[in-house]
């Protein structure tokens, strides 16, 4: 056992003092690798994040929200739709929602307003999402003024600022009372935003949908997968784009790991033909190898996932941000709660390691093979 | 002394006594279904189905969890095939979930729809329902054929489902 480990460690120490020998090669090689393990995995790691976001923020949504559209527009709902809406079997509970977007002309931000179900905030009274607490500079029990929909100017006092696990959900977010809501935005007291169904059996989704349809012939009934369906839709289009950005990178890495899976220079084959007159087996020479590969493959994919978190968790993706958030000027600036998935780098690593250490090999085990003096001539 | 412990007896046999009771009362609650509960006429987890669970409770406390009413209708009418040794008598409740609130409701009361376009895990199913409007309106959406109650349910009409 003592015997192999010292095998082992001679040969990576030869194999380590191979690669220095030709540092401009296997340095760029090495950059190169490291950039597309880089790209992948801010990728991968961004878009699962984000969708992650998006998860935790659509749990607690209902499973169908109904608006009102007028000539394709979105309208307010009455609220006496609920009733009827409420009698239809299978739903346990429809209540509506008021909520909205609100422009902020002199910081040049979007809030949005809402009026919570559980625990409003009193009258002349909100809560802050964290951003928005930053951006107006205010702390629980400050006075913060907004303009209302009629141009005057309204007053509140700050209930408390929201800190949440889910940024995207908080960020933005300024909670008030109904009857505040109703003076500020303008909206009239029989109307609401649009009204949220509980659903206990999803199979009655289609029936219930219909119903409604039927009911209002205005009515738009949007279900909780739909709304999954397109933010996954809307995630993957964003995260391929990346990828055909980058895909010159990937192009030049797989014509780099091609050159060398169909061939070894003739200073290498020169080099293995040496080893083979001085002694050494072939397996000796397949182990340099695979060592060789290993620790360009390795270094590279930890390099490269270690930058990709960085990148992704520290910087919040700034380098492809404007990309992958379409939205991004809705958020003045919020972080990804980080959370590497471990399959996610399992993948990562089968798809990159594993057939470059395998294509390094192939070749060298042909030349190792061959007599090393016609290998040396 | 004697008194004492008469009086202390008679608490014993209340409390004895207004326990069996509470307990009896309790067993009448539908139990949850385990992930390892299978349903004995088709061999399938249970839990894998929660909106058509069913249940039969026996008296002594011990139950059956089926996926799907038109199970627990074949376990209730061949009983002596499924529970050898157990007698129809011996059911204290019966419990099936109602589609659309997914509550279990008493089976023995219920009533269930025939010929839906629903299907459950084990294909055409007895829908069932806590009220019979309910049912109606059920009927209605999905293209039921007729609304039934136990004592409606037959082999032959099993027979027809399969």
């Amino acid at each position: 056992m003592a015997h192999m480990i010292e095998r082992h460690r001679h040969i990576i120490d030869f194999t380590l003092a191979t690669l220095l020998r030709r540092k401009g090669k296997n340095g760029g090689l090495l950059l190169v690798y490291t950039l597309i393990i880089f790209v992948l995995a801010s990728v991968l790691f961004f878009t699962e994040a984000i969708r992650r976001e998006a998860m935790l923020v659509l749990q607690e949504s209902p499973e169908i929200i109904v608006q009102r559209t007028q000539a394709g527009r979105y309208q307010t709902v009455p609220m006496s739709w609920c009733a009827g809406i409420g009698s239809i079997n299978g739903v346990g509970s429809a209540q509506p929602r008021l909520w909205g977007y609100h422009y902020d002309r002199t910081r040049l931000a979007n809030y949005t307003f809402m009026v919570p179900a559980q625990d409003p905030p009193g009258a002349g009274h909100v809560d802050l999402g964290g951003a928005v607490a930053r951006m107006l500079g205010a702390a629980t029990g400050d006075t913060v003024a907004f303009q209302g929909h009629d141009g005057a100017p309204r007053a509140f006092t700050v209930r408390k600022v929201l800190e949440q696990e889910s940024q995207l959900l908080t960020a933005d977010l300024v909670l008030i009372s109904e009857q505040d809501y109703r003076l500020f935005s303008g909206v009239p007291a029989d109307q609401a935003t649009d009204l949220v169904l509980q659903v206990r059996n999803p199979r009655e989704y289609a029936t219930i949908v219909e119903k409604i349809t039927r009911m209002h012939h205005d009515a738009r009934p949007i279900l909780r997968s739909e709304i999954l369906r397109t933010y996954d839709a809307v995630f993957s289009w964003r995260s391929g784009l990346m990828l055909v950005i980058f895909s010159a990178a990937t192009l030049a890495f797989l014509i780099f790991a091609w050159d060398k899976a169909t061939g070894l220079s003739a200073e290498e084959r020169a080099e293995i033909g040496i080893l083979k007159a001085v002694g050494w087996d072939t397996s000796d020479i397949l182990l340099l190898k695979f060592w060789e590969g290993t620790a360009i493959s390795l270094t590279a994919f930890l390099a490269g996932t270690i930058l990709a978190y960085l990148h992704v968790f520290h910087t919040s993706a700034s380098l492809f941000a404007p990309v992958l958030k379409g939205w991004s000027t809705l958020y003045p600036s919020f972080r990804l709660p980080p959370l590497l998935d471990f399959q996610q780098v399992v993948t990562l690593f089968i798809l990159t390691v594993v057939p470059y250490t395998i294509t390094t090999i192939v070749p060298s085990w042909r030349a190792a093979t061959i007599d090393p003096d016609a290998v040396m001539r | 002394m004697a008194g004492q412990l008469r009086s202390g007896l008679a608490l014993l046999i209340a409390l004895i006594i207004v326990g069996a009771a509470l307990a009896s009362a309790g067993s009448l609650q539908p139990h949850t279904v385990g992930p390892k509960d299978k349903c004995p006429v088709c061999g399938m987890f249970v839990a894998k189905f929660p909106g058509f669970a069913a249940e039969i409770r026996f008296g002594d406390g011990s139950s059956v969890h089926f996926d799907g009413a038109k199970d627990m209708f074949k376990y209730y009418l061949y009983l002596s095939r499924y529970a050898p040794g157990r007698k129809t008598a011996d059911i204290g409740a019966v419990f099936v979930t109602d589609y659309y609130d997914l509550t279990k409701v008493n089976g023995l009361s219920a009533y269930y729809v025939m010929g839906s376009d629903v299907y459950g895990p084990m294909g055409r199913e007895l829908i069932p329902f806590g009220s019979e409007s309910k049912a109606r309106d059920f009927r209605n959406d999905h293209r039921g054929t007729r609304i039934i109650r136990l004592r409606d349910v037959t082999p032959t009409l099993l027979n027809q489902l399969d």
